[in-house]
């Protein structure tokens, strides 16, 4: 598989409210940047994010699936 | 102090730890043991026959090592309550078998060598941390001020016991080594503090003001004397604390910018080596005592009771508020709440404000009946649970209960075991949902429909 | 058959200086599911919530998506208006596209705008399986657990007490007054401690 030059992945995160979705409003508010390509869903814990969850989302044509809290 | 143990609505438990803290918000439920204290206090009268006659003396905890107690003691004087316990680990009848010269004095006969831990259950709706702070261990980190060797070398805890007209010297400042009276008195600041390499990186905010009064201290009470304060910065942001330094500094305290490097001894005295970074130049102050302002670091074991209410401590080791400017008398666990320099080093005036705070905040709680609990919770559909309750081993909040329902099976009424969630106890993770291969448990607010819903939505 | 309400806020230029609002306005309206949309300069001020529960009447809207700063800011505030319209508060769904979208992609507007399009299509696919949620209660105990009976416990335990609530003071030493008993006078008055 060749990977065309301005290829660019397409990411999911789930991140936990309480932590990593707080802390990617942080980088918000401090102005940080990074990478347009990340979307965030919200998730109460990662213990909710189901396996399933995951599968879905490569089966939808995610490139990554980041999970963090 | 006294007004706290006579006010109708508190009831003091002293020589107590909390051992155990179950339940939520408006529902808690705490075991307390009260440690045996030896004595009988419902009739104790305080006399003080037991302590002024008991053989053992040893060093007094209260006063830093500055005095002696016996082993049926009161901290201080003015202790509260001011009747006596005994140290078990001291006591002649509890390491020997023989003594029991206290029992023998006793007027009210309330030596009882035979009491027990009392173990108490009490149900609140709110609870307040109020740990404080215990000083940094200077010793171990500070190899240049004499690693603890010389005497003379003391805290500004210390300080206060000889300076408080109650402790060891009644008052006097004195030095330790020969009970001398100091003439030349050098301060240190900063010590612990502000010092990443060996200490703590934050201002222990307290030690500019206390270092200042303790100055004032030396040059009023000591004739002739002098003090002169190593100190990095002097910080003083309170109502009339630039005041009470500039007041000090009037009375001729000397302050010298810049830090310590080596104490040593010189002759009957001390030699502090250090810079005056104003002039560039090194200095050398020859001094009687020395006083370090050492920083405030959580009181010991504070970690543990976070870990027992159940919150969250920071790189500290102080309680973490659930936000610094806007909610500094919370938690992040709902109903559990911040007063003093358990939360970050703190003085006097701001540990007030903020307990008082903190009241409030426990006010405006007690004075609900009810509670609205959030709707965002774990929920069974009980005609696909399968009663395998693997929800429960994973359930971080205890919150998943086991329920009996009765079904009509072929016409048969028919008992089995399905999981139940109990919201006040659900925090909404969804950690069970995850765990439930029938799939009977869902989150509401984040069902599983709802995420795939959105995965799908996303990746298009 | 869901009648969704779209609000996209401007917040000033935190988000309009960097997304194209009137084309996302565009591609959000053709979402499935979603009965109006619009747009406004500050969505969470008195005019903007107005806005929205104008909207929900008019145009019989039964679920709302506000696409504008972080849920953890504003969303008990529009669970509040959607309420005074008549819906269940929970009827809500944010789209953060402030602080995951227009403050962190400041140099790429365009992917800006792409990224918030796809945030809003996220927040209309959920609100499209919402629920009415109905809040229940809990009783409370009226008594507190003051751990520590230094100042700090002992000022609490007296203020709540005062207000007429029972207070347990539990001291893990044998005598009240922690360190602040130790002081001899304190700064600034330099009165005593006891």
């Amino acid at each position: 598989m060749s990977v065309t030059e301005n290829w660019e992945p397409k990411i999911i995160g789930f991140c936990c409210n309480w932590c990593s979705y707080a802390g990617a409003d942080l980088a918000g508010v401090s102005r940080m940047s990074y990478p347009a390509n990340l979307r965030v869903l919200r998730v109460p814990c990662s213990s909710r994010v189901n396996p399933q969850f995951i599968l879905r989302a490569f089966q939808r044509g995610a490139d990554a699936v980041l999970v963090s809290g | 102090m006294v007004a706290a143990v006579q006010h109708p609505n508190i009831k003091l438990l002293t020589y107590s730890e909390v051992e155990e803290v179950s339940g939520y918000i408006g529902n808690f439920e705490v075991a307390i043991r009260q440690k045996a204290r030896y004595v009988d206090h419902s009739i104790c009268t305080g006399c003080g026959t037991c302590w002024e006659k008991c053989p053992t003396r040893v060093n007094s905890e209260y006063n830093l090592g500055m005095g002696i107690r016996k082993a049926i003691y009161i901290s201080f004087p003015q202790a509260v309550p001011n009747k006596p316990l005994i140290d078990r680990e001291n006591c002649r009848w509890f390491t020997s078998g023989k003594c029991g010269v206290c029992k023998k004095v006793c007027q009210a006969g309330a030596v009882d060598y035979d009491q027990q831990d009392e173990l108490l259950s009490v149900k609140v709706g709110a609870i307040v941390m109020a740990t404080g702070y215990d000083l940094f261990n200077w010793q171990q980190a500070y190899g240049e001020y004499g690693y603890g060797r010389f005497p003379d070398v003391i805290t500004g805890l210390q300080f206060e016991r000889m300076s408080n007209a109650s402790g060891p010297t009644e008052g006097k400042i004195i030095r330790p080594s020969d009970g001398a009276e100091p003439k030349d008195v050098v301060f240190i600041k900063c010590v612990g503090s502000r010092d990443i390499t060996k200490g703590k990186e934050y201002c222990s905010r307290t030690c500019c003001m206390y270092t200042a009064k303790h100055a004032h201290q030396v040059l009023e009470k000591i004739p002739d004397s002098r003090a002169f304060i190593f100190y990095m910065d002097v910080r003083t942001p309170g109502k009339a604390y630039e005041e009470f330094y500039q007041r000090t500094l009037h009375e001729g305290a000397n302050y010298i910018r810049g830090r310590v490097s080596k104490i040593y001894r010189s002759g009957s005295k001390l030699m502090v080596r250090g810079a005056d970074t104003l002039l560039g130049v090194p200095v050398e102050v020859e001094a009687d005592l020395v006083v370090l302002a050492t920083a405030m670091g959580p009181a010991a074991g504070s970690d543990k009771i976070a870990q027992k209410v159940g919150f969250s401590i920071d790189k500290d080791g102080f309680f973490q508020e659930a936000h610094p400017k806007l909610r500094p008398m919370e938690t992040n666990t709902a109903g559990v709440f911040l007063a003093g320099a358990c939360q970050g080093p703190k003085d006097i005036p701001d540990t007030v404000a903020q307990a008082s705070g903190a009241a409030v905040k426990v006010c405006a709680l007690l004075s609900k009946s009810e509670l609205a609990t959030d709707p965002m919770i774990s929920q069974v559909n009980e005609s696909i649970c399968s009663g395998c309750l693997a929800c429960k081993a994973v359930c971080p909040y205890k919150a998943i209960e086991e329920k009996s329902i009765s079904e009509r099976v072929g016409g048969k009424a028919v008992e089995r075991t399905v999981a139940s969630v109990n919201m006040g106890l659900c925090q909404g993770c969804g950690s069970c949902t995850v765990a439930c291969l029938p799939g009977a448990l869902n989150l509401k607010g984040f069902t599983n429909e709802q995420l795939l819903a959105e995965v799908d939505a996303i990746c298009l | 058959m869901k009648r969704t309400g779209v609000f996209i806020c401007w917040c000033g230029s935190n988000i309009g200086g960097v997304v194209d609002i009137p084309a996302a306005l565009e591609e959000v309206s053709k979402f499935p599911g979603v009965a109006y949309a619009t747009d406004y300069k500050y969505m969470c001020s008195e005019p903007g919530q107005e806005k929205i529960i104008n909207a929900i009447k008019e145009h019989k809207l039964d679920r709302v998506v506000v696409s504008a700063c972080s849920p953890r800011l504003h969303e008990n505030t529009f669970r509040k208006a959607i309420q005074r319209a008549g819906l269940n508060p929970y009827m809500l769904e944010i789209a953060n596209i402030r602080e995951h979208c227009s403050w962190v992609h400041q140099n790429d507007k365009e992917k800006a705008t792409l990224k918030a399009i796809d945030l809003i299509r996220r927040a209309v696919a959920k609100a499209g399986k919402i629920e009415p949620l109905y809040e229940s209660s809990i009783s409370v105990k009226k008594r507190v657990l003051v751990i520590g009976g230094g100042i700090a416990g002992m000022q609490a335990a007296l203020d709540v007490a005062e207000a007429g609530y029972e207070v347990v003071l539990v001291e893990r030493e044998g005598t009240v007054g922690g360190k602040m008993a130790m002081l001899d006078k304190t700064f600034p008055t330099l009165d005593c401690s006891a």
